[in-house]
């Protein structure tokens, strides 16, 4: 076997030519069998440098590269495009990884050369025996799910929408409108959030591509990017929202009464119910868990009473099966959990609310009808003291992380209240202010100056009762002070954690998790709305805490890298993909049993590789006893002869 | 415990332990679990049923339609009844 091949080492500035003799490494690789020219270059990414690759394919007739530089991860595609331009097959291009695992983890360069060439030799042998492979092509489903209906999945089905694609939106709630929709007023502009945000919501429900799934969830995925199968099941809708007439003939004859989760429990509601006037769909909804049964013997009032004859107790729930192209995952979050907070009472005594309770309490909307009550005696509270990092920037022992939003809402509640109650008086305990956006430091600085708003540097060591009041111990650190207050009411920025179906989703989706339970990006920096699994994107505060701008700006962000991905005519899929020699495969299926991505069946006794579902990970070829499964380009024999390349010399 | 008005329905459940004869149907089908089987006899060497969960008793009267023997009813308790309908 006669090739021709190249070697081309890069400097990669002083990244690795500080480290490693490229000179020597270019030499050394000169003297090998098959190596017919190398060269070293400074940046051999850089425009010039490309060139020269495409000068030496065509000057010496190469029909095989090897650039030895920085990780395949960075500059894999960019010399196989190379490569390609210069008239060769892609995947006879081969990356020499001598800058992560050599030139950056050594300081030896005495030592750390020869284990340059090493590296470099290895990729050479490996090259020799590499297959010219066309990538796969793969269809593509033009319809895109997106699981979350909050303001992110919104932003997200809309776009996708008005862009031209068929869109499945998946809520698990009776209604769409998330954390959001239970907001009063948003920061830094103080505008009515319902206002803002159901227009959107019944652009939802009017635009006739976004198929609304309500009470719905994501049992299943199977498939791959471009080609999903979903499974959705949903609860059987009791009353059909078709026949629903918003009347309210049935919620006064309901006999139960439970807390009303849209309210955070400030209010009850009945087992049949609509969580709010802007709800979408606009239909009330039974509650299947406070329902007394679903049996017109045992209750059936509502259904007795409704006149539109909407309410059917023996509709039953349904799984229904979407093919999907891509899917936006923008599952939310929720607050911490109160039983962490027990030193604040939260859980323990009524008026410790969290920063939602508080937005519901000051909400035309809300329980109140946006009058500031204390829900223990329905009275105005004159003090309110707000907590802020309630379980946020506590390693020790709560999250570690900044939650982000709770500085700007706290300064929000702060303003709301003192708006609402002009002899009242409410107190901020902090560690840092961190208010970076637009307008949202002058926003702060206005709850001091003008809205008089009391802030200290500390933080509170417990809340109790004492003479009908809450005490609430704290220190103010600035002037080194212990500082007790007579509280009426505490509102805690409580951190916001992922939701309670994130780790079950992620699950599903085949995604990862960040160390806190939220979604995981593809690359924090370069890559933030993808996850790591081709096909699902990320939006919202379900990949970490983020405020209403930052989630619709990401939300349009995973929407554009969708529209990237399905307006291609067809997906390439890399061709490196295993390969089964069938003269030795004995169907023992232990490769079917080991491979993560569901792609080897047994057919007609011998195991067969569905191209489009292989990763290439090589888990097969590792399990097979036999030797019967390749990876194509890096076939078991090059494997050994790498480390034969590796060992020798 | 909330704030509104909204106030969950409320009956009296009424049993008349000479008539039951202890096929603890009522027990099994109360929505809201407001009875137990008492320890004690009836006149006709049954175990009658007793109200365990008072205030759990929503006035369905479900105990009262499936009772075979007539020996349990149901009365609105019209203090406790929803005052309002402003769900």
């Amino acid at each position: 076997m006669t090739r021709r091949t190249g070697v081309f080492v890069c400097h990669c500035g002083t990244n690795i030519a500080a480290t490693v003799d490229v000179k020597k490494v270019a030499a050394e690789l000169g003297q090998d069998e098959g190596v017919v020219f190398s060269n070293d270059y400074v940046y051999m990414c850089s425009d010039p440098g490309q060139q020269s690759v495409i000068n030496a394919i065509k000057d010496h007739d190469l029909d095989s590269v090897v650039i030895s530089c920085c990780s395949p991860t960075l500059h894999e595609k960019t010399f196989r495009d190379t490569s390609a331009a210069g008239g060769m097959n892609p995947f006879q291009c081969e990356i020499a990884n001598i800058r992560e695992q050599c030139a950056w983890v050594h300081k030896d360069k005495a030592k750390a050369t020869p284990k340059a060439i090493k590296i470099t030799r290895a990729a050479v042998k490996r090259v020799r025996r590499n297959e010219s492979l066309t990538p796969i092509g793969v269809p593509v489903t033009r319809k895109v799910m997106v699981i979350g209906g909050g303001i992110a999945g919104i932003q997200s089905a809309l776009d996708l929408a008005n862009a031209g694609f068929e869109v499945v939106l998946v809520e698990k709630q009776a209604t769409i409108g998330g954390h959001m929709i239970q907001l009063s007023e948003t920061f830094p502009t103080l505008d009515c959030s319902q206002c803002i945000l159901s227009p959107k919501m019944v652009e939802v429900s009017k635009n006739p591509r976004i198929t609304l799934m309500t009470s719905s969830e994501v049992k299943s995925v199977s498939g791959f990017v471009g080609n999903f199968k979903v499974k959705v099941h949903s609860k059987a809708p009791f009353v059909d929202p078709e026949k629903c007439k918003l009347c309210d003939d049935c919620t006064p004859v309901c006999p139960v009464v439970v807390p009303n989760e849209y309210d955070l429990n400030l209010t009850g509601r009945r087992a049949i119910f609509i969580p709010y006037a802007q709800a979408i769909p606009a239909s009330y909804t039974l509650d299947e868990e406070a329902c007394l049964g679903l049996n017109p013997v045992v209750c059936g009032k509502c259904k007795e009473v409704c006149e539109a004859g909407a309410i059917d107790y023996d509709v039953k729930p349904k799984v229904t099966e979407y093919e999907i192209g891509a899917i936006v995952a923008a599952t939310g979050f929720d607050l911490y959990d109160k039983g962490y907070l027990a030193e604040y009472g939260r859980g323990k005594y009524p008026d410790v609310l969290d920063g939602l309770q508080f937005e519901r309490l000051c909400s035309a909307s809300g329980p109140t009808g946006g009058q500031v009550l204390r829900p223990s005696d329905q009275k105005e509270p004159k003090n309110v003291v707000f907590i802020q990092c309630s379980g946020s920037r506590d390693p020790e022992n709560h999250c570690a992380y900044c939650s982000k939003i709770c500085c700007m809402y706290t300064a929000k509640h702060a303003t709301l209240y003192q708006h609402k109650v002009h002899d009242g008086q409410a107190y901020v305990f902090y560690i840092d202010i961190r208010s970076g956006g637009k307008g949202y430091e002058e926003f702060v600085q206005r709850s001091m100056e003008r809205d008089e708003v009391i802030y200290l540097r500390g933080r509170v060591s417990k809340v109790y009762p004492s003479k009908g009041k809450l005490k609430v111990m704290g220190v103010d650190t600035l002037s080194g002070k212990n500082v007790e207050i007579d509280a009426d009411m505490v509102v805690l920025a409580q951190a916001m954690v992922p939701s309670k179906g994130t780790a079950e989703a992620a699950k599903t989706l085949k995604i990862g998790r960040d160390k806190d339970g939220f979604l995981a990006e593809a690359h924090p920096k370069l890559r933030p709305v993808e996850s790591v699994t081709g096909g699902i994107f990320l939006a919202g505060a379900a990949q970490g805490p983020k405020d209403i701008p930052e989630t619709v700006c990401q939300a349009s962000a995973a929407v554009s890298k969708v529209i990237q991905l399905l307006s291609k005519p067809e997906l390439e899929h890399s061709p490196t993909v295993a390969k089964v020699r069938d003269s030795h495969c004995t169907g023992c299926e232990m490769c079917v049993d080991a491979c993560p991505f569901e792609a080897i069946t047994l057919v007609n006794g011998k195991a067969h590789v569905n191209e489009v579902l292989c990763e290439g990970c090589g888990t097969c070829a590792g399990t097979c006893v036999r030797a019967a499964i390749d990876v194509k380009n890096v076939t078991q024999l090059q494997i050994h002869e790498m480390i034969s390349a590796c060992m020798g010399g | 415990m909330f704030f509104g008005k909204l106030k969950k329905a409320h009956g009296k459940v009424i049993i008349n332990p000479n008539w039951c004869k202890g096929c603890g149907y009522c027990v099994k089908y109360c929505p809201t679990d407001v009875l137990e089987m008492s320890k004690g006899y009836n006149a006709k060497g049954y175990h009658p049923p007793q109200v365990k969960a008072a205030a759990d008793c929503r006035d369905c009267k479900f105990c009262e339609l499936i009772c075979p023997e007539f020996a349990i009813y149901v009365t609105s308790d019209k203090e406790e009844e929803q005052a309002s309908a402003s769900a």
